[in-house]
């Protein structure tokens, strides 16, 4: 087979074909961990601060550090997040333009912890936001410094998060899933206008294919029940796919937890591929025995114990594992279980990269 | 009176909360002891709820909905009870530093309460010092630690030892996405719940 390009290999695997080689990609990278992988290439890296502490100036600097990973990795494609607009209101919390509070941990994940909806009532006052452009900015600066050989992936926050970010709360969200139906509803058709309308800018400014990101499960099972998912998420997933493909991109949902009790549903949605199968409660072989052929899979490198506490000798072999599980016939991209956060050790993830290279070449070569 | 009862812990069980504070008071109406309404309708109702959610055939709506319902039914019941509402003792939760998820902790809390646990939560992004000051203030007779994330489950082994220090008999339990037996055995815990429900019989276990 010819050699593709790391767009066409992840494009081909989203479409459950067989690439070249089993594509590489990862949801993200936090910025410790970017700097720490960096350090393995080089010394001239940037200095550790979370995204919402840097300047513009700092923050180019911090990607330019990442596209130098990817290049030196030849990673497949890269994805690009949605950098909003946000307030400082003290040390480690942040306020964006809806109102909402996030809690920043010093990993630099942002969770809500206050919306500014709690009633019904309160839907009437709510100042609907809509995508900026300079929210783009590292979809744009990808594009740019890394070309269109690579897979642009942007990562765009689901109906789910986007409603319970409204309330600051998740529990909350579920608990008025069934107490209040109607203010659930409102939430979702406010979170998903917001989304199609980044789906469309993210189309406009050349993006290859959009990541989902909300998580709907936890390690037993799904959050909601499968009717709740039904009523409350799935016609707006099925609504942002469609624009997503009409705009000629892919879309991959990702959510951590136990999918089974909703994967039907969600692979009928249209998503095309499903990340990050979390090796704890899913088994990657079997979900590619029941969706291979429908649904691209990605992810399962587990980044709980094995990326942060395992040894390069047991990233090989369980990439080569999961290779067995999941690659033959396509369909399958590599990544870690959620995301390189700064647990990881670098050097683990460049095994992981390793490893793929080693044994991801079609037709797969290695006894399940 | 077997119908009331039974009412009350379907309603309970249902979510409803409403029906749950009418039934009640007429439960009580009706003469049927506070202490009996408790522990053969509300509490038998959310062991149902709780077993069916860690079987995963109810989800986190159904028991957020059954403990607010719970919940409703007590403040009713509160004002009959002679003395305090004696609890099968004390246990104080929190999520470790440098994480603020709460999901997982107010789970437990609520199959806590509802298998007759006094629960106090004292929130999230707690420090180790933190969590021994709350020990020594709070006297429980169980600290709960939750974490979802691997980068933040490493706190626990601090607060542990930070809890240790003030106790060595200390009982400690550890829950959450990244934690498995081993990481708990391997960070000192006392015990280690896969999930909301099964801390019910780790904590009574432990309380033995």
């Amino acid at each position: 087979m010819a050699k593709m390009n790391g767009k066409e290999r992840m494009l081909m695997a989203l479409s459950c074909g067989q690439p070249d080689r089993v594509p590489v990609w990862e949801l993200a990278f936090n910025e410790e961990s970017i700097i720490k992988i960096a350090r393995l290439f080089t010394d001239d890296v940037p200095p550790v601060k979370l995204v919402h502490q840097m300047d513009l100036n700092e923050r180019i600097r911090l990607l330019d550090t990442l596209y130098m990973i990817a290049r030196k990795l030849e990673l497949d494609g890269l994805t690009s997040i949605h950098l909003f607009n946000t307030l400082a209101i003290d040390d480690e919390h942040i306020r964006d333009d809806w109102g909402r509070v996030y809690f920043v941990g010093k990993e630099g994940e942002a969770i809500p912890v206050q919306g500014p909806v709690s009633e019904p009532g309160d839907l009437k006052n709510l100042k609907i936001v809509h995508p900026l452009e300079q929210e783009f900015m590292m979809l744009m600066l990808s594009i740019d410094r890394l070309g269109k050989d690579v897979a642009h992936v942007f990562h765009i926050n689901g109906p789910f998060r986007e409603s319970w970010a409204m309330l600051g709360s998740i529990e909350k969200l579920l608990y008025y899933y069934k107490k209040k139906p109607g203010l659930a509803r409102d939430l979702a058709r406010i979170g998903t206008e917001y989304v199609l309308e980044s789906v469309d800018k993210a189309a406009d400014l050349g993006a290859d294919a959009i990541a989902l990101v909300s998580d709907l499960a936890f390690n037993q099972s799904t959050m909601m029940s499968p009717a709740h998912y039904e009523e409350f998420l799935l016609p707006y997933h099925v609504e942002i796919n469609a624009l997503a493909h009409k705009r000629g991109m892919k879309v991959i949902k990702h959510s951590d937890g136990n999918l089974w009790p909703i994967m039907d549903k969600m692979v009928e949605s249209g998503f095309d591929g499903m990340h990050p199968i979390q090796p704890q409660c899913m088994d990657i072989a079997q979900v590619k025995a029941k969706y291979g052929g429908r649904c691209c899979l990605l992810g399962n490198i587990d980044c709980e114990q094995l990326l942060p506490f395992g040894s390069e000798e047991e990233v090989d072999t369980t990439v080569k594992e999961t290779i067995a599980a999941a690659a033959p016939g396509g369909g399958y991209i590599i990544s870690s279980s959620n995301t390189v956060h700064p647990g990881c050790k670098g050097e683990n993830y460049v095994a992981l990269v390793k490893a793929a290279r080693k044994y991801g070449t079609y037709p797969i070569q290695i006894d399940a | 009176m077997s119908t009331l009862l039974d009412d009350i812990k379907k309603a309970v069980r249902e979510g409803e909360e409403d029906t749950v504070k009418d039934l009640v008071s007429s439960a009580l109406a009706e003469k049927i002891q506070p202490r009996t309404i408790l522990e053969q309708a509300m509490m038998p109702a959310m062991q149902e709820i709780g077993e069916q959610f860690s079987r995963s055939e109810a989800f986190i709506s159904e028991l957020l909905c059954a403990a607010e319902a719970m919940h409703a039914g007590i403040e009713i019941l509160k004002p009959h009870f002679t003395g305090a509402i004696k609890n099968k003792g004390r246990v104080i939760l929190g999520t470790v530093e440098g994480d603020i998820h709460t999901i997982g902790k107010n789970l437990v809390k609520i199959c806590l309460e509802s298998a007759g646990y006094e629960v106090l939560d004292i929130g999230e992004n707690i420090n180790a010092q933190a969590f021994a000051e709350a020990y020594i203030r709070e006297k429980p007779d169980v600290l709960g630690m939750s974490a979802l994330l691997s980068t933040t489950a490493v706190y626990m082994k601090d607060a542990i030892k930070a809890v240790r220090a003030v106790d060595p008999a200390a009982r400690i339990i550890v829950g959450g996405a990244p934690i498995t037996r081993a990481f708990a055995d391997q960070i000192g815990a006392s015990g280690y719940a896969l999930n909301a429900f099964d801390s019910i019989q780790l904590v009574s276990r432990l309380l033995k």
